[in-house]
């Protein structure tokens, strides 16, 4: 019960004293907000855009181009091939003759297409693997590949793949970015925490001279940590929520023209929970450090 | 209560401050430490409250010794004390009833029961109708009774008053006095650091002389000013 009450009594101190304070209180939450929006925002466009790549990964086919004077037993051949394979989920046969019409019908009357009398297109297989590993992707193209009369195995998904090991490093940078600025963070509410000590000396020394514990002692300027933390967090959010909608504003229009339903999209669950509870673990661990040093240097006498 | 066996204190680059001090205060005593500035009376009471440790010797204080007590149990050595000093050492970002809860809080008395305390406390010392001024509107012996009522909120069985009278004229050091009486006449351990000798002729007192950190008498006295 005192233990409750001597939690309630420091929050209730450290909140009338941050109101007395209103200013510098707001410059702290301002400054913990930036750096944690920075790293969030970043981390919000790299992770909407692999969702999306990641999408486009599933649509991902392999071409097989048969060679152009295979015949339509060897065809039924490979049909039936492929219908065996378990690593197959779908696939479609377009023949030359379909393939030709369709493209004929596609370009317009005195395009190239119309000079040729000749139909210039193979037999090809539209494959829809189960997996979308790119590890796995590559492998059965290979194997696809050494079937006898293809011409050509295509993965159209390479340039996805690309796309989303570049995401994957742009992560790792932000992880370290993220790492430095909380290092930042560290040091400025540290020494937030340091100079309200020292204007609190002549409370904490008479406090010891009473038979304060150091934990006693302690806990208001640690709650003091967790609030800038929990509110520069919470600020950080409101932050990027402006600047997402602003964002998504801007591209709707863009977004359209590419009959793409993109935007960036705040809601994830773990980012926002993950901001809020680093920014208040930093506050929390600026404010222990500074406040365990800065106890011991208080002397009485 | 407190027992000290040849005690020495000397601070870093300084000579010794005390010199081979042994002495006993019983419980219920009320006792006078006297000498001029500079005898180490300050340094007698900060070892006796923790605040200080002894270069050699022993203090024991209800029969624990200071120099073996672990940092972490020493504010709870400390809770046995009510600390008055001649600086007051009131916050004075908070009004006197605040200044007077915080032993308490201190102590995790909280809610209807500290609030109960501190009027009591403030009443003992004649400053209830005041506990929602703020302490520097207050005159010097006002704040003087103020920070007794804050040393003795927490009931400790033993008082230290260091020159509780330095800053005070002749009437509001006698009403200080009359209040420490009180205490001792309800069974609490008085001692108090005085360069005058100021309102000790009262009643058969212990006194403690010090002389440039060495003990040179001490007894009781019955009537009147010792030479000092």
């Amino acid at each position: 019960m005192s233990w409750f009450n001597h939690h309630t009594q420091a929050m209730k101190l450290v909140l009338a004293r941050m109101q007395g304070n209103k200013t510098s209180s707001l410059l702290i939450c301002l400054v913990v907000a930036v750096a944690m929006c920075l790293p969030g925002l970043f981390y919000l466009g790299v992770d909407n855009l692999s969702t999306l790549t990641n999408h486009m990964q599933d649509e991902t086919e392999i071409s097989l181009f048969l060679k152009l004077d295979t015949s339509n037993n060897t065809i039924t051949e490979i049909d039936e091939l492929l219908a065996k394979n378990s690593a197959i989920k779908h696939y479609r046969l377009v023949s030359k003759e379909d393939a030709w019409k369709d493209l004929q019908a596609k370009s317009g009357a005195d395009s190239a297409v119309k000079q040729l009398n000749k139909n210039p297109l193979p037999d090809a297989f539209f494959i829809q693997a189960k997996s979308v590993n790119p590890a796995e992707l590559e492998a059965l193209k290979t194997e696809l590949q050494n079937i006898p009369n293809v011409e050509h195995a295509l993965l159209n998904s390479d340039w996805a793949k690309r796309l989303s090991t570049l995401l994957q490093l742009g992560k790792e940078i932000i992880f370290f970015i993220a790492i430095l600025l909380a290092i930042a963070l560290l040091v400025i509410i540290g020494n937030t925490v340091r100079m309200q000590i020292l204007t609190q000396k002549d409370e904490i020394e008479v406090s010891k001279l009473m038979g304060a514990t150091s934990s006693f002692i302690r806990i208001p300027f640690l709650y003091a940590g967790i609030f800038y933390g929990l509110l520069g967090g919470l600020l950080a959010i409101f932050m990027m929520a402006m600047v997402i909608g602003f964002f998504n504003y801007s591209t709707s229009q863009i977004s359209t023209l590419y009959n793409s339903d993109f935007r960036l999209s705040l809601f994830n669950g773990h980012l926002l929970l993950g901001i809020i509870s680093l920014a208040t673990f930093i506050g929390w661990l600026g404010a222990y450090l500074a406040v365990t040093r800065s106890i011991a240097s208080i002397k009485i006498n | 209560m407190i027992q000290f066996d040849q005690v020495t204190k000397r601070y870093p680059g300084s000579d010794e401050a005390l010199k081979n001090i042994s002495l006993n205060i019983n419980a219920g005593e009320m006792a006078f430490v006297i000498g001029h500035s500079g005898a180490g009376k300050s340094t007698l009471l900060k070892l006796i409250a923790a605040i200080e440790r002894p270069t050699s010797g022993t203090v024991l204080i209800a029969n624990q010794n200071i120099s073996k007590l672990k940092t972490s149990a020493i504010p709870f050595m400390r809770r046995r004390f009510g600390l008055i000093f001649q600086d007051h050492k009131l916050l004075y970002d908070r009004n006197c009833f605040e200044n007077v809860i915080l032993p308490l809080r201190i102590n995790g008395v909280a809610g209807n029961e500290a609030g109960k305390r501190v009027r009591a406390a403030l009443d003992k010392v004649g400053l209830l109708h005041k506990e929602k001024v703020m302490p520097i509107t207050l005159s010097g012996g006002e704040q003087q009774r103020l920070a007794i009522a804050r040393a003795v909120v927490s009931r400790p069985s033993i008082l230290i008053a260091d020159e509780p009278t330095g800053n005070l004229d002749a009437s509001y050091a006698a009403d200080i006095m009359a209040i420490f009486y009180a205490f001792h006449q309800v069974g609490v351990t008085v001692i108090v650091a005085t360069h005058d000798a100021l309102g000790m002729s009262a009643s058969q007192n212990r006194v403690i002389h010090l002389n440039q950190g060495i003990l040179t008498t001490e007894g009781h006295i019955s009537k009147g000013i010792p030479n000092s």
